[in-house]
């Protein structure tokens, strides 16, 4: 049975309807990536998924577990951890105690110290930085910060929105082996990512959104491979 | 008149600690929810009548009965947020201008019904401290004492606990903290109890030197506005010195003009503040 369940999923914004009935689900220990162009639902899908938007349709369960109707904060204590678009650090608090937010939950709280140990090692820079307060830190930083945070939180499934975006190579490049790192760790995780050759490259399984529905989906190395799905749903 | 000036200075340094207490209640609740609440004076007379019931029924010292008033202070903010604050707290700002003003006519309406409008005092002294021209009531220095001793405990609260920094995490981003699991429902509920709380502290703290009645918060409310500006809202340390600003005007102001004029002076300072640097005086953005 998949990890996460998401059915028949419609939600948007006001009167505007973004997700058309989406299904889509994460296997658990797999990297999955979620793909598609400007505007087709991608954030918004990820935050119905997290309770931030109110499904209008449709439901998503968690280990078997039905929480369409879960506060945020109570999926988050679940395990269910999204690192959101342009990192909503807490800019007035400094890097430390970003990391102790993250940490907030019972669960996130009893391996505080292994799990501080561990982003250290994964982002030294942060641990230089530690008293430095978020707001300034540089954009390559905050982003390090922001995926530090979500894994404080100790997650089972960790959601993340755009890991690149508005990051230099090298930099995105490093992100990325982190992240291959942490599915060697067995993290179950879902990827929204403009780089879409190297989100592909690194990814288990691969969806296609287009017009708030799921066109596509398949192992992410058939996805790459195939000439015609690169040319028409990819861009490369 | 030096030490005319001396004497009238320190009487309104000493007061400004106690503005600074009630405005630090405003700005905490500004600053984590961005709401005005218009029942903050009121709340300050809440807290100077439990202090009176306290002493005269129970028989209570007013100093212990403070302690007393600032656990009711945090449970009746949580009360009130629950009842009249969540609902609107993601409406536009009239909403909850409006919601706070309902609590307020409340509580006037019910403590008129209750203790009418005239005057009531504690008759509460601890002797005086003489300093050359200098004379303090030691009740005032008490309350001034207090004050400081309530911002050295909301600043610890803050940067030290675990629920201060998630009041802070809130304030800064709410839906960022829900993501980590904060409860920012409850979260808020609690700022608004220890904004409450800090109100009602302050009106215990007045009420064992001066007469009020059910509508004397009103006037502290006011000053509290002056003092947030002055301070920039949202900054609790900021209400401190901003309440010591307006104290020392209204200690300076009376020696060169009638005392009428006081009020004058604040509100023209209000304007002008708002007009030059509308982040207040100690404001970051």
């Amino acid at each position: 049975m998949a990890f996460l369940e998401i059915r028949d999923l419609t939600s948007g914004y006001g009167e505007v309807q973004i997700l058309w009935g989406v299904t889509l689900s994460l296997e658990k220990g797999k990297l999955t990536t979620l793909v598609g162009s400007n505007g087709v639902g991608k954030t918004t899908l990820l935050r119905t998924v997290m309770g931030l938007l109110r499904p209008w349709q449709g439901s998503v369960s968690f280990a078997g577990r039905d929480i369409t109707r879960l506060a945020p904060h109570a999926r988050a204590k679940l395990g269910l951890v999204l690192v959101p678009e342009g990192r909503q650090l807490f800019t007035d608090m400094t890097v430390y105690e970003n990391l102790e937010m993250g940490a907030f939950t019972h669960r996130a709280r009893a391996s505080m110290k292994e799990n501080l140990d561990k982003v250290f090692t994964m982002f030294p820079r942060l641990a230089e930085r530690r008293q430095q307060l978020a707001g300034s830190l540089s954009g390559g930083e905050q982003q390090m910060l922001a995926v530090a945070r979500g894994l404080m939180a100790q997650p089972e499934i960790l959601l993340i929105d755009e890991l690149s975006l508005g990051l230099s190579p090298i930099l995105a490049l490093s992100l990325f082996e982190s992240l291959g790192t942490l599915k060697e760790e067995g993290l179950t995780m879902l990827l929204v990512e403009q780089n879409v050759a190297m989100a592909l490259a690194v990814s288990d399984y691969a969806y296609v959104l287009a017009e708030g529905r799921v066109h596509l989906e398949g192992p992410a190395r058939e996805l790459l491979r195939n000439g015609k799905i690169r040319r028409t749903y990819l861009g490369i | 008149m030096f030490s005319h000036l001396l004497s009238s200075l320190s009487d309104g340094l000493v007061l400004g600690f106690v503005y600074g207490l009630a405005a630090m209640g405003l700005s905490l609740i500004w600053g984590v929810m961005a709401v005005i609440n218009l029942a903050h004076g009121p709340v300050i007379a809440l807290g100077m009548f439990t202090t009176y019931l306290l002493f005269y029924q129970a028989g209570l010292n007013p100093y212990l009965a403070i302690v007393v008033v600032a656990a009711l202070g945090l449970l009746f903010g949580l009360v009130m947020y629950g009842a009249a604050v969540h609902r609107v707290i993601d409406a536009p700002h009239l909403s909850s201008l409006l919601s706070t003003f309902a609590v307020n006519m409340i509580i006037i309406g019910i403590g008129t019904a209750v203790f009418t409008t005239s005057p009531r005092n504690i008759d509460f002294a601890i002797g005086t401290l003489n300093l050359g021209p200098i004379t303090i009531p030691l009740t005032r220095l008490v309350a001034a004492l207090g004050a400081v001793l309530m911002t050295v405990f909301l600043y610890s609260f803050l940067y030290l606990t675990r629920p201060g920094k998630a009041i802070r995490a809130v304030a800064n981003n709410r839906e960022a903290a829900e993501l980590m699991g904060i409860p920012s429902s409850a979260i808020l509920a609690l700022s608004f109890g220890l904004g409450t709380m800090l109100a009602a502290t302050a009106g215990a703290f007045i009420s064992t030197f001066f007469p009020f009645t059910i509508l004397s918060g009103f006037p502290y409310e006011l000053k509290s506005f002056v003092i947030c500006v002055l301070g920039g809202l949202g900054h609790p340390l900021g209400a401190l010195v901003g309440g010591l600003i307006l104290g020392g005007l209204e200690g300076l102001v009376p020696i060169f003009m009638p005392v009428s004029w006081v009020p004058v002076v604040e509100f023209s300072l209000f304007v002008l503040v708002l007009l030059v640097r509308p982040t207040g005086l100690f404001g970051a953005k």
